[in-house]
C-alpha cells in the first residue's frame, strides 16, 4: 500500500466525524432519576423508566439540556429555540424500550464550526496548499506562517440517550461470535448523550485528530463530560470517502468505528484512506460498509455491508412536549460559559508572552491552566515562561511516571513559582532545578530553603568564574590548540572542567560566554 | 349482605360515618358480590383481597380515630382498575398472553391517587388486548358480557370497567380512552363515563397504546361520584410531563343550572350515515329537554371532523407500534424459549404473545412509519389533526359544550361485527375528541326504543373546561335520573 502523503497527492480524502459524548458530570440519567455512575454492579442503577417497563414515561433532565446548549454555544452553533425529541425505532436488547429517544431534523444546536490551527509537521498531510500565500484563503483553508487554519463546519449537536451494555458469554474475548448467551447491563441505559456531527469538511487524519482534540478540550473546559476515550464516555466514528483531486462529486463512503484514542483516530483514518486508494487504483469500487479499526493488526476490518439504508421509522416522541427555549434562558446559559481554550491561550500569550504552542498546551487542560495562572500571577515574562516549561515538561513527566494528577500531588503553586524565579534569575541551574523539584514533590521541600541548605546556589560571579576559566585554559594547552584549529566543539570539554572546579555550581551560560571569549583571545 | 358496591359514594360514606358498617365489611361484601355476579359478566381478570382489606383497614383506623375525612374523599368506596393500569403486586396483563404472568413492580399515578383517597381496590378489569378494540372481544382471557343483555358486548376497550359498574360490582372503576374506549362502553352499559381533556390525568403507569391520545377517566353511576373521582385524579404529576396543573373542584359544577348554557349541535354528527334511529331519537329528546330546562341550542360546524377516523388509524397504530416494541421477551413477558438467535426468539415470542388485532396494528404502524410512506400518511394525518383541533376551537367560541351521540348504535351482539373496518366505525363519534384532545363523556339518557338497551349522550367540552360537561351531565341526570344498575343485577334481580 502507498503511504498517506503519496496517496493524498492524487486523492482528496473527505472525512466527516460523528462524536458522541456522555454527559458524565450530571448526577442523573436523561429521562429518569437513576444515578449516573461508571463501574457499579450490573443493573443496580435502574428503574421502571430506564428498564422500559410497561406504563413508564420519560421526564427530561433539565440539566442535560443546559449542558448541550453550553456545548452549542462553545462551538459557535445556533441554538434552536424550538426543537423536539423523536423516537428512533430499532429492536436490540440493549435498548429497553426498543426505541432510542433522540432528536429529529431540528436539534438543539445547529450550524456551528471550529477553526483548527494546523501547524508544523501536521500541516504536511494537506497536499493542496501549494501556491497559497500567507493570509490567503482557498475553500475552508487560510494559509498561516506555520501552516494553515481550517474552518470546519458542525452540522448539528443533538441530545439523545445511551443504550445499555451487552456482554456476550461463552465466545472468545466477549465477542458475539460463538457466544452461548448474552447478558445486558442497563446501568448505562438512559445516560444523557450528545452527538456532534461535522460537515464532510475534514481532509486529513491530522485535521480529524485535531478536531477531536479541540472538541475534547472545549467539553472539558465547559465541564459537561469527563471525555474519557478509553472508558467510552467520548466516542468517535468517521465517515471517509476519496475523490480525485479536482473532482467535485463525493465518492462512496465507509464508516469507521473503534477509534478510541487520538492515535487510533489518526491511524485508523490514515489506513482507511490508503486502503480505499489502493482499491480504486486497482480498478475496484468501494462498498458502503461499516469497518472496524484493529489497532494491533493495524488495519480496518469489514463489520457489515450496508446494502440499503437503515429504516429507523423516526417520528416525534409523543410522551415529551416540544421544547421552547427563551432568549433569557439561553442568555443565562451563555453567562455560565467559561473562558474557552483558544481565548485562554491568546490571553496567556498576550499577558506573559508565552510561545503560542506552550500557551495552547496549558490552556487546553483546565487544571494545568488554573495552576499556571496561580503560579504566574505577579511573575515577569521570563519567570512565567519557566513556570510553563516546568509544568509542561518536568512536572508532567514526574506526574505521568507516578500516575498522579496535578491536584493529587503536594506541589503548591507558590512553591513552583518560587522555583521558576530561582531558575529564571540564574540562581540555580536547570539540572539543579530538577533535583529541587523532586524534593518538592517528595518531601514538600521549600525551594529557597532547599537550595540554601544544599549549598546549591549557582555561581554567577563573573570575577570568581573568570579565575577558574583562566586556570582551566592554562592547564589544557592541547585542547586549546584543537579549538584554535577550528574544532570549536571542544568548548564542551572546557565547560565540563570548569563545572568540576565549581562543584557543579557555575552558571553554565556565563561559563560558555567567558570560555568563548577567553579561548578566542588565547 | 349490604350490597355496598351498588351504593354511591355519599351513601357508603354516610353509613361509615354513622358506624352502620365498617370499610372491612364493605370490602368483604363487595368481593363476595364479585364472586357471584362476575360468574355471569366476567368483568374481572383478577381480584386482590389482600390489597382491598389493607385499604379498608386504613379507612376503619381513620374512623376509629374519629376522622373519616382524613381517610380521603373516596374512603371506603369499592373500586377496580382496567388491567392496563399498574398496581404493585397485581398482574397487569393488558388482557394479553404477552403479559399473562407479568406482576407490576410499581403503581400507576391514577391508581395511587384513588387508593390514596381511601378507595378499596377490588381488582383488575377485562379489556380488549392492549386496548385495541371496541367490544372487549379481543381479550386473550375471554369476553366480558353486557350486564343489560349477556348476549351483547359491553363495548370496549374498557368493557370490564363499564360492566363492573353497570352490574353493581363496584361503585367506581377506571378505564382508559384512546379513541372512545371509555365513552363507548359507558354508552353501551348505561353508566357515567368520563374521558377528561388530554393532560388532566397522569398517564404514568398506564400501559401506553397511543401516547398522544390516551387518557384515563372514571366510570360511575352518578355524576357526583364522577366529579369526586376527577377531583382525586386530576392534576400535574412530575412523572408524566404531558400532565397539567388542574386544581378545579369538579363538584362545584354539579349544582349549576343549565339555564343560559350554550349547547352545540353538530349537523355532521346528527345526520351521519350509520347513526341508528333509536339512538338519534334519544339524543334529539335529550337536546329538547335541555332546551326546555333553559339551555340554548346552537348549531355549530366541524367541517373536517369526517377525516378523524382516517387520521386516527394512522396516528394511533404508529404510536402503538413503537409503544409495543418493548414487549420483546427479553426482560419480561411471554418468551418462546429455545431459539439460537435473537431474531428467531423475537419473532416467535411476539407472534405467540400478541393477538390478531395487536399484530394487525403493529404491522400497520410499522408500515406507516417506514421510509417513503411516512410522508404520505403520518405527516398529512398530523395536518388533519391540526385542522380538527381548530374546528373544535372555533366551535367552542360559540358554545360551552357540544352534545352528540357517544356511539352510533346500542350494544351489539357477540360476533355481530367481524370486519375490523366496521368495528372501527363504532368509534366514529368519539375519535375526533381524542384527536383534538378535548374532554368528553357519555351520560346515560334511558333506553333505546327498539332494543331496550342503554343509550349514552356524549357531552364534549373545550380543552381544560371539563367542568362544563359535569354541569351539562348534572342537568341530564336531573331529567333522566342516575344510572340504574342493569335490571338482572339490581337488588331483587336474577343474578
Amino acid at each position: 500500500m502507498k503511504k498517506l502523503e503519496e496517496v493524498l497527492k492524487d486523492w482528496e480524502a473527505v472525512i466527516g466525524l460523528e462524536i458522541h459524548a456522555e454527559l458524565t458530570t450530571l448526577n442523573t440519567k436523561m429521562f429518569c432519576g437513576c444515578k449516573l455512575e461508571f463501574g457499579a454492579a450490573p443493573n443496580t442503577h435502574t428503574c421502571p423508566v430506564c428498564l422500559g417497563m410497561p406504563g413508564a414515561l420519560p421526564v427530561p433532565n433539565k440539566a442535560a439540556i443546559e449542558s448541550i446548549v453550553l456545548a452549542g454555544l462553545a462551538t459557535n452553533c445556533d441554538i434552536e429555540k424550538h426543537s423536539m425529541f423523536y423516537r428512533k425505532n430499532y429492536m436490540y436488547p440493549d435498548m429497553a424500550k426498543n426505541f432510542q429517544t433522540t432528536q429529529g431534523p431540528v436539534a438543539f444546536c445547529m450550524r456551528g464550526h471550529l477553526d483548527l490551527e494546523v501547524d508544523g509537521p501536521a500541516a504536511k498531510e494537506r497536499g493542496d496548499l501549494a501556491g497559497l500565500e500567507v493570509g490567503e484563503t482557498r475553500g475552508n483553508v487560510t494559509k498561516t506562517e506555520d501552516g494553515y487554519v481550517a474552518h470546519v463546519g458542525i452540522t448539528r449537536i443533538h441530545m439523545e440517550e445511551d443504550a445499555g451494555k451487552m456482554v456476550h458469554v461463552g465466545g472468545g474475548e466477549g465477542r458475539i461470535a460463538g457466544a452461548t448467551h448474552s447478558l445486558v447491563d442497563y446501568n448505562r441505559a438512559g445516560t444523557p448523550l450528545i452527538e456532534l456531527v461535522t460537515e464532510p469538511e475534514l481532509r486529513t487524519p491530522e485535521e480529524a485528530r485535531l478536531f477531536m482534540q479541540k472538541l475534547r478540550q472545549i467539553y472539558l473546559a465547559i465541564g459537561i463530560s469527563d471525555c474519557s476515550m478509553e472508558e467510552g464516555s467520548m466516542r468517535c466514528d468517521g465517515n471517509i470517502s476519496l475523490r480525485r483531486r479536482g473532482a467535485t462529486e463525493f465518492g462512496t463512503k465507509t464508516e469507521l468505528k473503534n477509534m478510541n484514542s487520538f492515535k487510533n483516530l489518526h491511524d485508523g483514518l490514515a489506513y482507511e484512506i490508503c486502503r480505499q486508494a489502493e482499491v480504486l487504483e486497482n480498478g475496484g469500487y468501494i462498498r458502503q460498509e461499516t469497518r472496524h479499526w484493529d489497532p494491533s493488526g493495524k488495519r480496518t476490518i469489514c463489520m457489515r455491508v450496508k446494502e440499503t439504508a437503515d429504516d429507523y421509522r423516526l417520528f416525534p416522541e409523543p410522551d415529551l412536549a416540544p421544547y421552547d427555549l427563551t432568549d433569557e434562558w439561553i442568555d443565562g446559559v451563555r453567562a455560565k460559559l467559561p473562558e474557552l481554550p483558544d481565548a485562554k491561550r491568546d490571553r496567556f500569550v498576550a499577558t506573559w508572552n508565552l510561545p503560542k504552542a506552550d500557551a495552547a498546551d496549558l490552556a487546553g487542560d483546565k487544571e494545568s491552566a488554573a495552576f499556571f495562572e496561580e503560579c504566574a500571577a505577579g511573575l515577569d515574562d521570563a519567570q512565567a515562561k519557566k513556570v510553563a516549561n516546568l509544568l509542561l515538561n518536568d512536572v508532567s513527566a514526574y506526574l505521568k511516571e507516578k500516575g498522579l494528577e496535578l491536584g493529587e500531588s503536594q506541589l503548591a503553586p507558590s512553591a513552583l513559582a518560587e522555583l521558576a524565579k530561582l531558575l529564571a534569575d540564574d540562581v540555580i541551574s536547570s539540572k539543579q532545578g530538577k533535583e529541587v523539584l523532586t524534593a518538592m514533590f517528595e518531601e514538600g521541600a521549600d525551594p529557597a530553603a532547599y537550595v540554601e541548605s544544599h549549598g546549591m546556589k549557582q555561581v554567577s560571579d563573573t570575577g570568581a568564574l573568570e579565575a577558574i576559566v583562566d586556570a582551566v585554559i592554562a592547564e589544557n594547552p592541547g585542547q586549546v590548540a584543537k579549538y584554535k584549529g577550528g574544532n570549536t566543539k571542544v568548548i564542551g570539554f572546557f565547560v565540563g572542567q570548569c563545572m568540576k572546579q565549581t562543584k557543579g555550581q557555575g552558571n553554565p551560560k556565563l561559563l560558555n560566554e567567558l570560555l568563548a571569549k577567553k579561548l578566542d583571545e588565547a | 349482605m349490604g350490597n355496598f358496591a351498588m351504593m354511591d359514594v355519599a351513601s357508603i360514606q354516610a353509613g361509615l360515618r354513622a358506624k352502620e358498617f365498617t370499610a372491612r365489611e364493605v370490602a368483604e361484601d363487595a368481593l363476595a358480590r364479585v364472586a357471584v355476579a362476575d360468574a355471569q359478566v366476567h368483568a374481572f381478570l383478577e381480584t386482590c383481597p389482600d390489597l382491598a382489606f389493607a385499604a379498608a383497614d386504613r379507612v376503619d383506623a381513620a374512623i376509629a380515630a374519629g376522622d373519616l375525612a382524613k381517610a380521603g374523599t373516596l374512603a371506603g368506596i369499592p373500586v377496580a382498575f382496567k388491567d392496563n393500569m399498574n398496581l404493585v403486586g397485581t398482574h397487569t396483563t393488558c388482557a394479553s398472553h404477552m403479559l399473562e404472568n407479568y406482576v407490576s413492580p410499581y403503581t400507576a399515578t391514577c391508581v395511587k391517587r384513588i387508593i390514596d383517597q381511601g378507595g378499596i381496590p377490588l381488582g383488575k378489569l377485562n379489556m380488549d388486548e392492549f386496548a385495541f378494540g371496541s367490544s372487549t372481544e379481543n381479550s386473550a382471557f375471554g369476553r366480558t358480557c353486557n350486564p343489560w343483555d349477556l348476549g351483547r358486548v359491553p363495548g370496549g376497550s374498557s368493557g370490564g370497567s363499564a360492566a363492573a359498574v353497570a352490574a353493581g360490582m363496584c361503585t367506581m372503576t377506571l378505564g382508559s380512552d384512546t379513541g372512545g374506549s371509555i365513552r363507548q362502553p359507558g354508552s353501551f352499559c348505561g353508566v357515567v363515563a368520563v374521558k377528561p381533556t388530554y393532560g388532566v390525568v397522569s398517564r404514568y403507569g398506564v400501559v401506553a397504546f397511543g401516547s398522544s391520545l390516551d387518557q384515563v377517566g372514571p366510570f360511575t353511576r352518578n355524576v357526583r361520584d364522577a366529579a369526586l373521582s376527577l377531583n382525586a385524579l386530576a392534576g400535574r404529576d412530575v412523572l408524566d410531563c404531558t400532565s397539567q396543573d388542574v386544581t378545579t373542584d369538579f363538584t362545584a359544577a354539579l349544582d349549576q343550572d343549565v339555564k343560559g348554557m350554550r349547547i352545540g349541535v353538530v349537523r355532521e354528527f346528527m345526520d351521519a350515515a350509520g347513526l341508528t334511529s333509536e339512538v338519534k331519537a334519544k339524543i334529539q329528546e335529550a337536546l329538547d329537554k335541555l332546551e326546555e330546562a333553559g339551555a340554548e341550542l346552537v348549531e355549530v360546524a366541524l367541517p373536517n371532523v369526517h377525516a378523524a377516523i382516517s387520521a386516527y388509524y394512522v396516528i394511533a397504530p404508529c404510536e402503538a407500534f413503537s409503544n409495543l416494541a418493548r414487549f420483546d421477551s427479553v426482560r419480561y413477558g411471554f418468551c418462546d424459549e429455545g431459539h439460537h438467535d435473537l431474531g428467531g426468539q423475537y419473532e416467535a415470542s411476539r407472534s405467540g404473545g400478541f393477538g390478531v388485532e395487536a399484530r394487525r396494528r403493529i404491522m400497520l404502524g410499522s408500515y406507516l412509519l417506514s421510509s417513503g410512506v411516512y410522508t404520505k400518511y403520518y405527516y398529512p394525518a398530523q395536518q388533519v389533526r391540526t385542522l380538527i383541533t381548530q374546528d373544535y376551537q372555533k366551535a367552542f367560541e360559540q358554545v360551552d359544550c357540544i352534545i352528540a351521540p357517544a356511539a352510533p348504535n346500542v350494544a351489539f351482539k357477540f360476533g355481530e361485527i367481524s370486519d375490523p373496518a366496521t368495528m372501527y366505525l363504532s368509534d366514529m363519534y368519539t375519535i375526533s375528541i381524542n384527536i383534538a384532545g378535548n374532554g368528553g363523556m357519555s351520560m346515560p339518557i334511558g333506553l333505546g326504543a327498539d332494543s331496550g338497551m342503554p343509550v349514552g349522550a356524549q357531552i364534549i367540552t373545550p380543552a381544560f373546561k371539563d367542568e362544563n360537561m359535569i354541569r351539562a351531565a348534572a342537568a341530564l341526570e336531573r331529567i333522566y335520573g342516575t344510572a340504574p344498575i342493569a335490571p338482572a343485577f339490581a337488588e331483587g334481580g336474577a343474578c
